[in-house]
């Protein structure tokens, strides 16, 4: 029997003003406010971000949310990328693949990002999903071109084949000549990843000239600079295109030709790719520089004057990335000529040598803080830096929302006043007021966590790496950092008090990573028993924590929260513990 | 032996909780007993455990069948074919107990992938690339040679292989000399920072997991 509501829509009308929220975020709120709101709400979300796919199980999400079309999902911890997490410690997405096949047979999109995916499982999505669309593998790894080959062939409507930063394994280089042709669908296709015998140009080209709604093309560096004029040729509605070797032979027509395709692109918008670049080509770029927005010059070897020539042409350049060959003298006339930069990533291009190999120092990065008053995003790499440096661009830039600086060397002082880095990276914190993620590095002690626990309200997430001088530090995070998420920490002397005395708060993260920390085996046991919605990860590759004394320090400690309980997927070197403080393996 | 122990010891000592303070503690039952555990006693006994020595000692899943003595005259060679080198004092010091403490495993924090290309670009941007993608450059040291080389892993599809490259690269005549026969071994440092003996694994695995060489001698 139906209650009689004071305002009773019914619940079609409902579902149709939830239709324009789209945020998982307001979502999950719109689906606290009743339980008529909750169970309309969850017929009706097409659209489930996952940030950690053991926090939840398939056949639990599926059970909420019926109805879904699109997925993401991440797997292995941040620190996977530095090659922290050891091989096989998981990530698998095949047994999400599994259950969606049976469940969400209108499936059209799944993302993934760090994740064990599988031939088998890319298999099964062609197979399974009849109106498959988006296919994004973030850094993800354990496919090889044969998996490629069957979404290719399967999936008759695809519209977005993203493999950036994935690991593939090269079997064939014949699987784009799997793409039937009648598939003319393509918006997005990203295979930069691949290595240089894995693509087929010439059906390639062939894809490229029969997608006229082909958005995005990122390319691999196998592809030489003189066959990139006939692909621009092809596809002249490109926003965004991604290079590959920016090199070839010296010939009298390439640069004529290569300028004249640019210019036939009235769209692009962003460009990346330039493996290995020949300078003298560089001009070609010259017609679309003015509308550029987004350029990626990591891998591009070029020098200083080079890199200033082409950035002096881009004034709508919002997003920079580019190696430290960029130099002090390089960032200098970025921030004149880009007065739209908002995100800026510097890459050290020696980064095992004890010297510096260019002159790029903490100048550079404040003259940006000063000519770019938008400036949002920033990833540094350098070998030096001053308290006052970080206050000045602090001051500068109280709109940052990303800051992440790595000082090469590990506990590099303040090379003026020798002091410890604390004040500046306080002055971040206390001035950026929408800060959402940090990463730390040179000399610090516990007073640095004292600013960020203080200051630090909006902050989401916290590397933090050879940091700080006892427990306190992190207690002072954990304690007052009200945002937080994810916090990741690496060979700092932080323990057992800190984390037994915040467990209630490691609820409210996502993840927790200490590795080459203090954390006793005896705590972890402790907070595995005691907080029966965590799952506490211990990863040891070299002996059983148990066939130690409790008190000796876990090697690798993951405890993330989960309403599913321990993953029976464990590799032989990762413990947790269940309720009954049985060790689980 | 001893000397391998301390090239696994990678992880900076970690100081002492010396400081006392109170907050509030719920739910926790005293862990005042807990001593501070010196990190780099753990790493060495919990290395030694990952790789018995003996066990591994000439044994190969492979074809190749007698890697860890490689057998030649022992001069090492003068120049290395890339000056950059020089430049990286900590990777090139003449000290037989040279020990690469510096290189941490995972810092500074890049992607690998990233890594790769970096350090292609770094040593050989003077030459053509030739579109090979996914070349595997690996620093290669010998024991008692001032100058390490640095060799591309995908050039050798076989452990036998590649010990006769390296033979080739650190002598001068490719005669061995009768009457000095000096035994060595061949190990690596893994994805994980571990130094192990090379050839217990399959080529295939051994090519992705590998980050340099370093060829030590074995005086019986």
């Amino acid at each position: 029997m139906q209650k009689k509501r004071a305002y009773s829509f019914p619940d079609e009308v409902l579902e149709h003003v939830f239709s324009f929220i789209q945020s998982g975020k307001d979502r999950n709120a719109v689906s606290m406010v009743c339980k008529s709101w909750y169970e309309i709400e969850r017929w009706c979300r097409r659209k489930v971000f996952i940030g950690n796919c053991y926090a939840v199980s398939p056949k639990m999400v599926i059970k909420r949310f019926p109805e879904v079309r699109s997925i993401e999902l991440k797997g292995k911890p941040h620190f996977a990328d530095f090659n922290l997490v050891p091989d096989g410690w998981g990530g698998y997405v095949l047994p999400w693949i599994v259950e969606m096949a049976g469940a969400y047979p209108w499936l059209e999109e799944i993302r993934l990002k760090r994740m064990v995916v599988t031939d088998e499982s890319l298999e099964l999505i062609a197979k399974s999903f009849k109106n498959f669309k988006v296919l994004v593998l973030f850094s993800c790894e354990g496919f090889s071109t044969d998996g490629l080959a069957a979404i290719a062939a399967g999936c008759k409507n695809l519209r977005e084949l993203d493999l950036r930063e994935s690991e593939v394994d090269d079997l064939s280089g014949h699987w784009l000549t799997h793409f039937p042709e009648t598939c003319t669908s393509l918006v997005s296709l990203n295979i930069s990843c691949l290595g240089s015998d894995e693509v087929s140009f010439s059906a390639l080209e062939r894809l490229v000239g029969r997608c006229p709604n082909l958005r995005s093309l990122r390319l691999n560096r196998a592809v030489s600079l003189d066959k990139i004029a006939n692909i621009l040729c092809l596809a002249p509605q490109l926003v965004d295109f991604g290079t590959g070797n920016y090199t070839t032979e010296l010939q009298p027509d390439v640069l004529s030709n290569l300028t004249a395709a640019f210019s036939s692109c009235k769209e692009l918008k962003s460009l990346s790719g330039f493996w290995d670049v020949v300078p003298a080509y560089l001009p070609a770029l010259y017609p679309v520089c003015s509308r550029l927005t987004s350029l990626n010059l990591s891998y591009a070897t070029i020098h200083s004057p080079e890199i200033i020539k082409l950035v002096s042409h881009c004034p709508s350049l919002q997003r920079l990335l580019v190696l430290d060959y960029i130099e002090d003298s390089g960032l200098e006339a970025l921030a004149s000529s880009c007065k739209d930069l908002q995100e800026l990533r510097v890459f050290p291009s020696d980064p095992f040598g004890v010297e510096p190999n260019v002159s790029l120092t903490e100048k550079g990065l404040v003259s940006v803080s000063l000519g770019c008053p938008k400036l949002q995003s920033v990833l540094y790499f350098c070998r030096q830096m001053t308290n006052a440096a970080l206050v000045t661009i602090a001051q500068n830039c109280p709109n940052f929302t990303r800051f992440r600086l790595c000082i090469i060397e590990p506990k590099t002082a303040d090379y003026l006043t020798r002091e410890p880095l604390d004040v500046g990276f306080g002055a971040i914190v206390e001035h950026c007021k929408d800060l959402r993620r940090l990463s730390l590095s040179g000399l610090l002690t516990d007073r640095v966590f004292e600013y960020i626990g203080t200051y630090a309200k909006k902050l989401e997430m916290l590397s933090v790496a050879f940091a700080g001088d006892s427990d306190l530090g992190l207690h002072h995070v954990l304690s007052g950092c009200e945002s937080l998420r994810k916090l990741e920490i690496r060979d700092c002397p932080f323990g057992d008090k800190a984390i037994l005395a915040n467990a209630a708060k490691l609820e409210t993260m996502r993840s927790l990573w200490m590795s080459s920390c203090t954390v006793s085996f005896g705590a972890c046991k402790l907070l595995g028993q005691k907080m029966h919605r965590l799952n506490v990860e211990v990863i040891d590759e070299t002996e059983p924590p148990c066939s130690r004394p409790e008190s000796c320090p876990v090697d690798k400690l993951y405890v993330y929260r989960s309403i599913s309980g321990p993953r029976s997927d464990m590799p032989p070197f990762v413990w947790t513990m269940d309720e009954e403080g049985t060790i689980l393996h | 032996m001893s000397e391998v122990e301390l090239q696994l010891c990678l992880a900076l000592p970690t100081p002492n909780i010396t400081k006392g303070f109170k907050f509030n503690l719920n739910n926790y039952h005293g862990f005042d007993h807990l001593k501070q555990m010196s990190c780099s006693g753990d790493k060495t006994s919990r290395v030694i455990k990952k790789r018995d020595f003996e066990h591994a000692f000439g044994n190969f899943s492979d074809d190749c069948n007698a890697l860890p003595l490689l057998l030649w005259s022992g001069q090492p060679n003068e120049e290395d074919d890339n000056h950059n080198d020089r430049k990286k004092t900590t990777f090139v010091t003449d000290d037989m107990n040279d020990v690469e403490v510096d290189q941490v495993v995972g810092w500074p924090p890049i992607k690998s992938w990233r890594n790769r290309t970096c350090h292609h670009h770094h040593h050989h941007h003077h030459k053509r690339a030739l579109g090979n993608g996914r070349s595997i450059y690996v620093k290669v040291k010998m024991e008692g040679v001032p100058i390490a080389r640095k060799i591309d892993m995908r050039h050798y599809h076989s452990y036998q292989q590649l010990t006769n490259s390296l033979i080739t690269m650190f002598t001068k005549n490719e005669k061995c000399d009768g009457d000095y026969n000096a035994r060595y071994t061949l190990t690596y440092q893994d994805k994980e920072g571990d130094w192990l003996v090379a050839g217990d694994i399959p080529w295939h695995g051994f090519i992705r997991t590998v980050q340099r060489l370093k060829i030590l001698s074995n005086w019986g």
